[in-house]
């Protein structure tokens, strides 16, 4: 602590120390938060199911997607980032996940929502298995912080059914 | 930067002060002053003052801190702590960074050049018989 460019040093670096302990521990806090999400997605109608010309099948359908993910925000929450996957499984593969639409959250006031949509991204199988198809439709989310560790989660919404015959 | 560093100095501008005459002399008054205008920052905070300022300044900044993050946790609002500790860290620089008078209370006291000519340089005794390595 000699000379002024000395303590304007001391001072700048212990600050910035400081700093990235208090970020850290507002992370940390992020833990003591318990969120209960709740969701519900209904399938209004299914547009389109047809085999594509290279053999896979292809589903458009409309959504009806309501959810309350406020329980997610903490105050040191940045945004939420949310989508809803198609999950099945066919002989070839174990598990599918097929991403139908995703959206961005950025404040609680919007994470309480209801919107009815044509699924955003195209729903292709691997092959043409999708007749008659049991399938989840389930709600992931990202919860991005402001500083520090992102948390991830994921409801199931089980018991939703392809039709057996192409429209 | 210890003491020693400047009584080394005081040692150099008194040998520096031998060399003239006395007619020189009276007309230099001011060469310990400049010794203490070549020390860096002008250094008007004395050994104590530093220690306080260090001082202040850790606490300050740890203080300010924990403020700003209860602030911030209790009102649910990182922004509010950031800005809390942003004031806190300005505060902190215009307390400590300045050389404040109150860093200064007690100043050192530098040898007079008068009384440095009473007192008579210590003899380096030159029959060195053996070499040494020089000493840092």
């Amino acid at each position: 602590m000699h000379s002024f460019s000395f303590r304007a040093n001391a001072l700048l670096t212990f600050s910035l120390t400081i700093l990235a302990l208090m970020c850290a521990m507002a992370s940390l806090t992020d833990n003591f938060n318990s969120p209960s999400p709740t969701a519900t997605v209904q399938i209004l109608n299914v547009n389109r199911f047809q085999k594509k010309a290279s053999g896979d099948d292809e589903v458009g359908i409309s959504l009806d997607i309501s959810a309350d993910l406020q329980s997610l925000f903490t105050w040191n929450t940045k945004q939420v980032f949310v989508f809803l996957a198609a999950e099945y499984s066919t002989p070839k593969n174990s598990l599918n996940q097929v991403s139908l639409w995703d959206g961005i959250i950025p404040a609680k006031e919007d994470a309480k929502f209801s919107i009815k949509t044509k699924n955003k991204y195209r729903f292709i199988d691997q092959g043409s298995n999708l007749r008659g198809r049991d399938f989840n439709l389930t709600l992931h989310w990202h919860v991005m912080p402001k500083t520090g560790k992102m948390f991830a989660d994921k409801l199931v919404l089980p018991g939703f059914r392809l039709p057996e015959s192409y429209r | 930067m210890g003491i020693r560093f400047w009584e080394r100095k005081v040692k150099a501008v008194n040998e520096d002060l031998e060399g003239c005459s006395k007619k020189r002399r009276r007309q230099r008054p001011h060469v310990l002053t400049d010794a203490y205008i070549l020390s860096p920052s002008t250094f008007t905070m004395d050994w104590q003052g530093q220690k306080v300022a260090e001082q202040l300044m850790q606490i300050m900044l740890v203080v300010f801190a924990i403020a700003a993050f209860i602030t911030g946790y209790i009102l649910g609002s990182f922004e509010l702590m950031i800005y809390v500790y942003a004031g806190g860290v300005v505060l902190t620089i215009l307390t400590t960074i300045p050389n404040w008078p109150f860093f200064n209370r007690h100043p050192l006291k530098w040898l007079d050049p008068s009384e440095a000519e009473k007192h008579p340089k210590p003899q380096v005794t030159s029959s060195v018989s053996k070499k040494k390595t020089p000493k840092k």
